[in-house]
């Protein structure tokens, strides 16, 4: 019995390295790649910062990133109010019908809502840009903050609440002064999943984007169809940091978050 | 939060109040020299977003996108932009560089008079190779039997890549079998078919995205590609210290040439900063910037004084009359022809 459970253990060991590996590495060499001294991503010649220098000193680069974080910014924003208020009238009423509408955006395909939205915002004649990319991505990014908020409610005691109602609080006040707090690692969870969403999405972006405004992953897009420079390779770098430093602080900030 | 919402807002909105102009354009299709001066002459500024192919921002045209000032399409992605009436008419007292345009890129057939464009750059498709691999097996890159012809192709197996393209391969298939690029005879496309089948099992690969790269780290010694890409090739070749060139020929039957134009839309919220970028371009040595940066065709006369002679000088990228005479810019085909042709496609790259 022994033997067996500790083969199938060591098989286990080496499935589960062989599909991090399958996960991990291109992500390694495309950040190893960064620091090399060469255009050419074929070999190592040396170790170099030029690729960063020659990035922050790229106009192009630097405003699409301002984009992609103003963006990123004020969608987190939106759609964790927005997001907050969903999940919590989920908790609430358990409709589900209601569910069904804010899940969906989650399910749909990525190309379905980047088609739709463009033909929606084209018929209420509105320019594309910065406006409609935000909009956009308020829109995919609700969903997921909902359901974050929907768990973390659901785990809450509602006695909390009723105990609040009863020593005279409004529902407000209730809900500002009681659910809030206890909902709030959450709701932050939530915002940065919504910021790691926003900031990395290209499929919606692409369709949504217009003329006076370039985000960081069609910029990368676009340089890639010419020749990839390491400076994608540094630009996807600290675009990984960033990811990974959010996911972090969201997962200790709420640790059932990336479970469900 | 608030606090940088309202200053996001602010800075939005500051950015907006300023003379902007909109350029949908190809990536790496500008020298950013060109940009500071333009922004200079105009006090505007250049905001540029790019397409990787004529499918890709005519797709986004019909969609309804707007707000672009100017747009840079191919020949035949011309056409259907007029046909659709998208396009302003541009007024000519205001483009007086107009002069210095070569008449041989004027009067196109896609647009007759040049009504609604001016040449802007242009791109041959041609045979790009690693010069010390080809002298080694003693094969000399002349004609479209290096890629076509399987006596030849026997001694490179597996070291020759061509675009993953129907326009573009079936185009030199044709150009090899003797008939024009825009031949819509089917009989001579089952023939082109034939060439490329036969030829099929010594290529690489079709690739329209990485010989550059792959030409100069050395695993493909011969690409069929763009003017501007072998030259981006060699540039990097040579940067990266590599002992041979990427050089390219024009295969004497003659080749696709593409002429990128510049076009202002109906829509465009400031036509007057796109007719003077459009006369701006047109200056000698504003055209000469872009093929000096990326080795362009130039279409522009007056634009050879300022040019590299390196450049200048290379008859892949300036051909003579005699050569210039066998290329060709590829037409738009109909619905009908394009399901035939796209049929054909399909059979060569799933075999």
């Amino acid at each position: 019995m022994r033997s067996r459970s500790t083969s199938r253990s060591t098989w286990l060991w080496a499935a589960s390295i062989a599909v991090y590996a399958f996960l991990y590495i291109p992500l390694l060499i495309v950040i190893l790649y960064s620091f090399n001294d060469s255009k050419l991503n074929a070999e190592w010649v040396g170790f170099t910062f030029d690729w960063y220098r020659k990035l922050f000193h790229n106009r192009e680069m630097i405003e699409a990133a301002g984009n992609s974080l103003g963006i990123a910014l004020v969608a987190s924003f939106c759609s964790t109010v927005l997001g907050t208020m969903a999940g919590f009238a989920m908790h609430k009423y358990q409709g589900k019908l209601l569910q069904l509408l804010v899940l969906t955006p989650i399910a749909i395909p990525e190309i379905l809502m980047g088609v739709s939205l463009l033909l929606f915002f084209v018929m209420l004649n509105m320019t594309l840009g910065l406006v409609s990319i935000t909009f956009a991505h308020i829109a995919f990014c609700l969903g997921f903050v909902a359901i974050v908020v929907r768990s973390r409610l659901s785990g809450m005691d509602e006695s909390l609440t009723e105990a609040a109602r009863d020593c005279g609080a409004t529902p407000w006040q209730a809900f500002r002064l009681v659910t809030l707090p206890l909902i709030m690692p959450g709701v932050i969870a939530g915002a940065l999943m919504a910021f790691t969403l926003s900031i990395d999405d290209f499929v919606i972006t692409f369709f949504t984007a217009g003329a006076n405004a370039s985000t960081l992953p069609l910029q990368i897009y676009s340089m890639i169809k010419i020749a990839v420079t390491p400076e994608v390779n540094a630009i996807s770098t600290l675009l990984m940091g960033l990811t990974l430093l959010l996911i972090v602080i969201a997962s200790k900030l709420s640790p059932n978050v990336l479970r469900s | 939060m608030k606090k940088l919402l309202a200053l996001m807002l602010f800075v939005a909105a500051s950015a907006q109040a300023a003379d902007e102009f909109h350029l949908y354009n190809w990536n790496n299709y500008l020298a950013p020299e060109t940009v500071t001066r333009f922004e200079a002459f105009c006090t505007c500024k250049v905001v540029q977003t790019y397409y990787g192919d004529n499918e890709e921002m005519l797709a986004k045209l019909a969609a309804g996108a707007s707000g672009y000032d100017m747009i840079v399409p191919t020949g035949n992605a011309l056409e259907p932009l007029i046909k659709e009436d998208f396009l302003k008419p541009l007024d000519k007292k205001q483009l007086l560089n107009l002069k210095n345009i070569n008449p041989v890129y004027l009067n196109t057939d896609f647009d007759k008079g040049n009504k609604f464009s001016v040449p802007y750059a242009y791109t041959i498709t041609l045979l790009g190779y690693n010069d010390v691999k080809m002298k080694e097996l003693g094969i000399n890159v002349d004609s479209w039997a290096t890629i076509f012809d399987p006596a030849i192709l026997s001694k490179i197996k597996g070291k020759v890549t061509v675009l993953d393209s129907a326009n573009e391969l079936m185009g030199a298939a044709l150009k090899y079998l003797g008939y024009s690029a825009n031949d819509t005879d089917e009989k001579h496309w089952q023939q082109a078919k034939d060439v490329i089948m036969k030829a099929k099992p010594y290529w690489a690969a079709f690739n329209g995205t990485s010989y550059i790269k792959e030409l100069t780290v050395g695993n493909i010694w011969l690409a069929h590609g763009y003017s501007n890409d072998f030259f981006q090739a060699d540039l990097d070749a040579q940067q990266a210290g590599r002992k041979f060139h990427v050089r390219y020929a024009l295969p004497k039957e003659g080749a696709v040439l593409a002429l990128d134009n510049m076009v202002i839309p109906k829509s465009a919220p400031r036509p007057d900063l796109a007719l003077k970028f459009m006369n701006f371009m047109m200056d000698g040595k504003n055209a000469a910037e872009l093929t000096n940066a990326i080795g362009s065709g130039n279409p522009n006369l007056e634009a050879m004084k300022t040019i590299k002679p390196e450049i200048a000088k290379n008859t892949a990228i300036f051909p003579d009359k005699a050569t210039l005479a066998k290329l060709e810019m590829l037409k738009d085909i109909d619905s009908k022809k394009r399901r035939i042709r796209n049929r054909i496609w399909t059979e060569i790259r799933a075999s």
